[in-house]
């Protein structure tokens, strides 16, 4: 690219690109401090209200009929939460247990099904969500199991731990395997050239998939839309069914901490991983 | 390697996977198939009895007594495929320019512009739908600033259009075309590219002799990353969609949660199962072929 007219204009569709993917982001943030609770697109002035609101702050006995409605929801909004941090808490625990074995066991393993198992682990990630969603739901219904916070968790672990594999994997392909052929060598049984060799030089890895699989886990709507009751649900199925009512300014609220919290993640990952290379 | 014989770790590393994955996850498949070949039962069950139906509805061998073929079903399905097809033309033309960019700048850029890619990745994408849903309205940002400046005197409507389910769904997947595209994109080799030019090759038969043929791994992998849950997706139709914009996504989800006619949406599953299978297959004979050709 030494043509400056032709980089410049490449220059220009990209921050155009780049302009695409976050302006919409900075429109639910900036319409969330917007006090107009009938029409959100024509500004009135700054507010804290629908942050107020959702945290609880604002009266709770009105005889505005409306501010009642959204406490109750409130209310509700924290349960999903609580909820998803749990079910996305254990999803990680397990995926990242399962994973890290597979992982494992397909990198420093011969045996004949290497191949399929590497194949078949592909699968729970390209399958769509919804074919899952539906399996899982008509499974759970005919084994008789109850749909709830169980039934989520185990149909965030079919995929998640695809996941934790892939991540875990790459990590062991990067390693020296002559360090655990030494161990071995001194005379350290096979689990505990394991634990004490492979395991602390795949911390890092590990960590990684369990932070990926934290995170998508909170964020699934499809699989558990079709795997939860109807009292266990999660954020994103509880904002799912706010923005099918219609728009609402809570809802920019919502999604402003949601976008922050985010960040935050996101740049607690970026760190974590620079940290490791220190 | 530190490859070792068959043991009992091995065993205790391979079978929370195989159980786990083979009960919960082969097994709901194969429901799936089993269900799309019942009978429905009157009220949301099934019996237990063979009914080839499912599949009529759909391809039109349907009896005519119990189920009638309706065309509709397959025209969703086209649909479908070419919403998914569009996703992923439209992300290729906004990837690839954007990941050459970001592959020429100084190091440190480099790593904001990947950090702002990846981070939409981190946040939630009933979010960033939400986000369009404010946008589009008719009484919404695009139109409040359109008409404002007196581009356009009539509110456009945008929502609830087939244009609006593509527009959210390239939103939401460019960023799986994005990664793949921008590793084949940075590891093209420049040595290549200036040769083709010093030898009086034009930008344009270069970016078609070299740098397209180098970069097709990445196209490729985007494609089938960004294709596959494009075409069985509900939730992006479901918001930004109305009822012209309706996916097979959607057609699954109402025959379970509303119509509850569980042996038909299996069967509508089914499909949309053998479309992803058959991409993949025919996205990894490919890219064996490709790699056989150049070993």
């Amino acid at each position: 690219m030494r043509n400056p007219i032709g980089w410049a204009a490449l220059t220009a569709f990209s921050l155009g690109f780049f302009l695409f993917i976050y302006a919409p982001l900075l429109v639910i943030i900036g319409y969330s401090f917007n006090s107009n609770p009938v029409n959100m697109m024509i500004w009135e002035h700054f507010t804290l209200d629908w942050y107020r609101g959702l945290l609880g702050l604002a009266e709770r006995v009105s005889d505005n009929n409306n501010r009642a409605a959204y406490i109750e929801s409130t209310d509700q909004m924290f349960k999903a939460l609580r909820i998803s941090l749990t079910v996305a808490g254990c999803t990680t625990a397990i995926s990242t247990v399962i994973g890290t074995a597979t992982a494992i066991a397909l990198s420093r393993y011969k045996f004949a099904a290497k191949g399929f198992y590497n194949g078949f682990l592909m699968l729970p990630m390209m399958m769509p969500d919804i074919v899952l969603g539906i399996g899982l739901l008509i499974f759970f219904v005919t084994i008789g199991m109850q749909l709830s916070l169980l039934t989520i968790i185990i149909g965030h672990c079919t995929f998640l731990t695809s996941y934790v594999f892939i991540i875990v994997q790459a990590r062991i392909a990067g390693l020296d395997p002559a360090l655990e052929e030494a161990s071995a060598d001194l005379g350290a049984s096979e689990w505990l050239t394991l634990r004490k060799v492979l395991l602390p030089q795949l911390a890092p890895g590990i960590l990684g998939g369990a932070l990926l699989a934290f995170v998508i886990s909170m964020d699934d709507l499809v699989i558990t839309y079709f795997v939860a009751g109807t009292d266990s649900t999660t954020l994103p199925v509880f904002i799912f069914g706010m923005v099918r009512r219609g728009v609402k300014p809570e809802i920019n609220a919502i999604a402003t901490m949601m976008i922050v919290a985010s960040v935050i993640i996101a740049a607690l990952g970026l760190w974590l991983r620079s940290r490791k290379t220190d | 390697m530190a490859m070792r014989r068959q043991t009992a770790v091995l065993t205790a590393l391979l079978s929370p996977v195989t159980l786990f994955l083979g009960v919960f996850f082969l097994l709901p498949l194969l429901i799936i198939a089993v269900f799309s070949f019942l009978t429905p039962g009157l009220y949301g069950g099934v019996e237990w009895a063979f009914y080839p139906w499912n599949y009529g509805r759909i391809f039109g061998w349907a009896d005519g007594i119990m189920e009638i073929y309706e065309p509709i079903y397959l025209q969703i399905m086209a649909r479908s495929l070419g919403f998914a097809a569009m996703t992923v033309v439209l992300c290729l033309l906004l990837c690839y320019p954007v990941a050459f960019w970001v592959s020429r700048l100084p190091a440190r850029w480099r790593l904001l512009f990947l950090f702002l890619i990846t981070l939409p990745f981190f946040s939630s994408l009933i979010v960033r739908l939400y986000a369009w849903l404010l946008i589009l309205k008719p009484s919404g940002l695009l139109n409040t600033v359109l008409l404002g400046i007196g581009v356009i005197s009539e509110p456009l409507e945008i929502l609830y259009t087939p244009a609006a389910v593509v527009l959210g769904m390239v939103y939401v997947m460019v960023p799986f075309m994005f990664l793949p595209l921008f590793s084949s994109i940075d590891n093209l080799d420049r040595a290549l590219v200036e040769a083709s030019m010093d030898l009086g090759a034009t930008r344009f038969q270069t970016f078609i002799k070299v740098i397209l043929p180098q970069t097709l791994p990445g196209i490729l992998g985007g494609a089938v990353i960004v294709f596959i849950p494009s075409v069985g997706n509900f939730i992006v139709p479901d918001v930004l969609g109305g009822a012209k914009g309706l996916m097979i996504g959607n057609l699954v989800e109402q025959q379970f949660l509303s119509a509850r006619n569980w042996p038909f949406g299996s069967a509508l599953s089914m499909i949309v199962m053998a479309v992803v299978l058959t991409v993949l297959l025919t996205s990894i004979t490919f890219a064996k072929r490709k790699g056989g050709q150049n070993a």
